[in-house]
């Protein structure tokens, strides 16, 4: 029986003298998993890596149970959404899908109708019939993502899907990914921005310079972050008496008077003792109104993770 | 309402020379070329021939070495004008590989990047554009055709004297002159291929194909008809009649003459230009 | 699915694109041309017998009359005025030989009998030679036809087609960026590879092997009707099939060479350029060299041997010696092995294939 997940066994690959990924371990689950890092960190090669399109230097790859160097086998349950623009030459957009479903074994019949379901599922209809050659940049990630999805694969792989979407097919489209993860299938895409993927992600691996920094969700990434003092602003009146209490702590390493008196803002090494520390001057009868975490949003991440590594 | 102060400035400074912006590219693509390493083999196998003609020059002008020969023999070591046509035909051949290889890379790739708009939009004409990578494989063919041609031509004045390059010039300017109308034919042909089809492979064997292709069916057309007139459509035949006439060679009869040639050539360069400025546009076709 | 129909999913979706893509004119253009040469011949030779043999025409006998050593007022008075009638002089030359006494006068005239051409010489005012030839002589056309078969068609018109239909299946998508969609289809990379390879091989074969007909039917069919018949009865059909067999098996052998070669090397025009200049001096080689030749097992399948072209110099045909023919099964065999060896190394070039489209 064949393992429901996507497993990297100490992957690397080089491009002559050039480092594609390094000693890459991961074990992906089901689910929507976003792979992020900045532009030449290795995304794509991760993603070209799990569909046999360019092969490992060293490591194991299987896609729930299947080696990419059997793409007969492989691709029957993977739909791959490449960056790669161009289609088979002077091929219309029902063509480029109709061709790659009749090579599924799918009759002639079958496949026209999957055809138009998976180019409807994706607001084509109407150019279905032009060459994908005319198409602008979002209508053919459109057909591309109408091509992966249309002999409805258990592991679905996008590269960068959201590029070049206008708002309205963008939650469309995050839409459609929540809703094929929701069956037990992988739907594993490629974003330079944690911002974007973040909201629809059940997990993200960052990724950076050829190897993984960071995966889980963003909020458990955050906490397995010690090199970097957590982040808090405590709105509350009476903030030099607060300040002065918190200076106390030995986990204490920096804090700064918002402006107008309004709070503090405090960076704490150990977020335990810290919760500890609050709830002892809360109950020793000073009001605070309000903490909020400053740096797990993923912006602060990102940073943390992946800024440095640049 | 809105004021928009004007803070832009055109540039004022000086600028370099037209023919000095024009041998920017030419630059860059010699650089490119020498590094690849079929090129660099065929430059240096290139050059065999004409040290081995040299070798000949240098022992037919020892006749102290051939004394007891026959005429028949002596006749066979004069350096004249045959002895330059044959080492002219062999090293076209070199120059023909050579740019069949080097070529297409010249302009295939920019058609097939879209990079003719980049181009374009800078201070550069479509001639300057097609002159820029015309003297790239001028330059490079000249290394295997003119330079060789003439240094053996002034290997042969220098040895033999002042005489006989009074009573031969008329060869050195035949090895100048034909050579030159050569590179350039091979040249328009070797960019119009590549600007014809926008895969550098493809159109290093199109270059090939039009030489042999064109050579094969003017044969056919001679052989068919039992006539000989089809040999002008052969661009190698075209071109070593021409030279023939240049170094003052007899040409058979029945074979289309210099002037049918010359005016083939012509009509061919002329129709290449012609194509060559069509497809070099700065427009992007979707196909 | 099986592998055996996939392979036909994937040569029939290529068929459409190799078929018809604008890309193709040119192959059809080579593969059409002889035909339209021995068309343009049949039309051409009727046209001269018309022109030339009404009041131009003379008399046979008096033609054959005329002999070496005659002048050519002599002949002029004999037979009468010829079709055409041309004089060049010498003009002398730099570095002419004195002692090499050269003719300063040749005077050509061409007389037709109403059958034959008869192309006379003359060298100071001498009748030198004499070539006479039947317009439209069939046992002429057809070495004409075997010439133009193996020199033209097999060694350049066939090397160029499929060098141009089988480069484009793999390194032509490499280039287009879309070899990728193959590779994400559900099936084995050696499936792709022969499924492609079956529509180039169909392509190829249909158009050169259609073409070599063609042409054979242009040669054929214009001349007398007797002779014709006769032809068809004995040996015509056998040589028809030869040609086209020999045609097709080009195809196979060429275009599996061109095919791996595609995927092995990122410039396959330097292996055309070898192959070329292999195939094109092989036959000054020793027998061994030259069996190790497409040309050569393709030229054994041709049922009609070619003679050496007339205007060689002699030191190169004293240098060219052909090696005898190989036996014609062996030719088939030696073809199929090699094409097997070929797409053997090109399936494992394409299992080992990489998209990489940046490197290209």
């Amino acid at each position: 029986m064949s393992t429901p997940e996507i497993v990297f066994d100490n992957v690397s690959k080089f491009y002559g003298e050039v480092l594609g990924v390094n000693r890459v371990d991961l074990h992906i689950p089901p689910g929507i998993t976003s792979l992020v890092g900045p532009n030449g960190s290795g995304k794509t090669t991760l993603m070209n890596l799990m569909t046999g399109l360019v092969h490992p230097n060293a490591g194991v790859i299987q896609v729930r149970g299947i080696s990419p160097f059997a793409p007969e086998k492989l691709m029957k349950i993977l739909g791959y959404a490449t960056q790669y623009d161009a289609g088979p030459r002077g091929a219309t957009g029902f063509d480029f899908i109709n061709s790659g479903l009749l090579l599924h074994g799918f009759s002639t019949a079958e496949a026209e109708k999957r055809t138009w379901q998976a180019i409807e599922r994706v607001g084509l209809t109407a150019a279905a019939k032009r060459k994908v050659a005319g198409y602008s940049k979002g209508m053919r990630q459109r057909i591309r993502l109408a091509q992966s999805i249309a002999h409805d694969p258990l592991v679905l792989i996008l590269d960068e899907p959201l590029n070049g979407l206008d708002p309205l097919v963008r939650a469309e489209t995050i839409a459609l990914f929540r809703e094929y993860a929701a069956g037990g299938r992988h739907v594993v895409l490629s974003s330079h921005v944690l911002q974007e993927v973040d909201v629809f992600s059940d997990q993200v691996i960052l990724i950076a310079n050829g190897m993984i920094v960071a995966e889980g969700q963003i909020k458990s990434v955050r906490e397995e972050i010690h090199e970097h003092p957590s982040q808090y602003l405590l709105h509350c009146k009476e903030a030099s008496r607060v300040a002065s209490l918190l200076f106390a702590e030995t986990h204490i390493s920096e804090i700064r008077l918002a402006p107008e008196g309004q709070g503090l803002l405090v960076l704490t090494r150990n977020r335990e003792a810290f919760a500890t520390a609050l709830e002892r001057i809360a109950l020793s009868g000073i009001d605070i109104d309000g903490v909020i975490p400053t740096d797990e949003n993923v912006d602060a991440l990102y940073e943390y993770l992946i800024g440095g590594g640049r | 309402m809105a004021v928009y102060r004007r803070g832009y400035q055109r540039y004022e400074g000086g600028l370099t020379s037209h023919l000095e912006r024009l041998m920017v590219m030419p630059r860059f693509s010699w650089a490119r070329m020498v590094e690849q390493k079929f090129v660099l083999i065929l430059l240096v196998v290139s050059m065999f021939w004409p040290l081995l003609c040299a070798t000949f020059v240098y022992l037919a002008n020892h006749s102290e070495l051939w004394q007891g020969f026959d005429t028949g023999f002596k006749k066979f070591l004069a350096i004249n004008g045959k002895f330059f046509s044959v080492f002219m035909k062999v090293q076209s051949g070199y120059a023909l590989i050579l740019a069949s290889v080097a070529g297409p890379g010249l302009i295939a790739p920019d058609l097939s990047n879209n990079a003719l708009p980049l181009y374009f939009s800078r201070p550069l004409t479509r001639g300057d554009y097609i002159l820029s990578r015309m003297i790239v494989l001028l330059g490079l063919l000249s290394l295997v055709t003119i330079v060789p041609g003439m240094l053996l031509f002034g290997m042969q004045a220098g040895i033999a004297g002042g005489d006989w390059f009074w009573n031969n010039w008329y060869l050195g300017a035949a090895i100048f002159f034909g050579f030159a109308l050569y590179i350039v034919t091979v040249s328009l042909v070797a960019m119009t291929c590549s600007a014809y089809v926008k895969w550098r492979v493809v159109a290093g064997a199109l270059v090939l194909a039009f030489f042999f292709l064109l050579a094969g069916a003017s044969e056919m057309v001679n052989s068919v008809f039992r006539v000989e007139w089809a040999s002008v459509f052969n661009v190698g035949y075209a071109m070593n009649t021409v030279w023939a006439g240049m170094l003052d060679l007899a040409i058979p009869d029945e074979k289309p003459g210099v002037l049918e040639c010359a005016v083939f050539i012509g009509a061919l360069g002329a129709g290449l230009l012609a194509l060559l400025a069509r497809k070099l546009r700065a427009v992007e076709v979707v196909k | 699915m099986t592998p055996l129909s996939q392979i036909w999913v994937i040569a029939k979706m290529e068929l459409g694109r190799v078929f018809f893509s604008r890309r193709s004119f040119w192959v059809y253009l080579l593969a059409l041309f002889p035909t339209v040469i021995f068309l343009g011949h049949a039309i051409d030779a009727q046209l001269k017998v018309k022109r030339w043999g009404g009041e131009r025409g003379v008399k046979a006998e008096l033609l054959d009359q005329a002999q070496s050593g005659m002048t050519d007022e002599q002949v002029l008075a004999l037979v009468g005025k010829p079709v055409t009638d041309q004089t060049r002089k010498r003009r002398a030359r730099r570095d002419d030989d004195p002692a090499d006494k050269q003719p300063e006068v040749r005077r050509y005239m061409m007389y037709f009998d109403g059958k034959r051409r008869v192309d006379l010489r003359f060298e100071d005012g001498k009748l030198v030679s004499r070539n006479a030839r039947v317009l439209m002589n069939f046992e002429d056309d057809r070495r004409v036809y075997a010439g133009m078969f193996q020199y033209f068609y097999l060694r350049l018109g066939i090397f160029f087609g499929c060098l141009g239909i089988f480069i484009n299946l793999f390194r032509g998508e490499m280039l287009d960026r879309s070899l990728h969609f193959w590779f994400l289809a559900p099936v084995k990379r050696e499936v792709l590879l022969l499924g492609k390879y079956l529509a180039g091989l169909i392509a190829a074969a249909v158009i050169f092997g259609g073409g070599a007909m063609l042409s054979f039917l242009a040669m054929v069919l214009p001349h007398d009707s007797v002779e014709v018949q006769t032809f068809w009865q004995t040996i015509g059909t056998e040589h028809a099939f030869w040609y086209a067999a020999a045609a097709a098996l080009g195809c196979v052998g060429y275009g599996s060479v061109f095919l791996a070669s595609g995927l092995l090397l990122r410039n396959p025009i330097i292996p055309a350029i070898v192959i070329l200049v292999w195939e094109s001096i092989n036959g000054f080689l020793p027998d061994v060299m030259q069996k190790l030749s497409v040309l050569h097992y393709l030229q054994s399948l041709c049922p009609v041997p070619v003679p050496l072209p007339t205007e060689m110099p002699a030191v190169l045909k004293m240098l060219l010696a052909p090696a005898a023919p190989t036996a014609v099964w062996i030719s088939v065999a030696g073809l199929l092995t090699l094409t097997g060896l070929v797409l053997f190394a090109a399936m494992q070039a394409a299992r080992r294939l990489e998209i990489n489209y940046g490197a290209e």
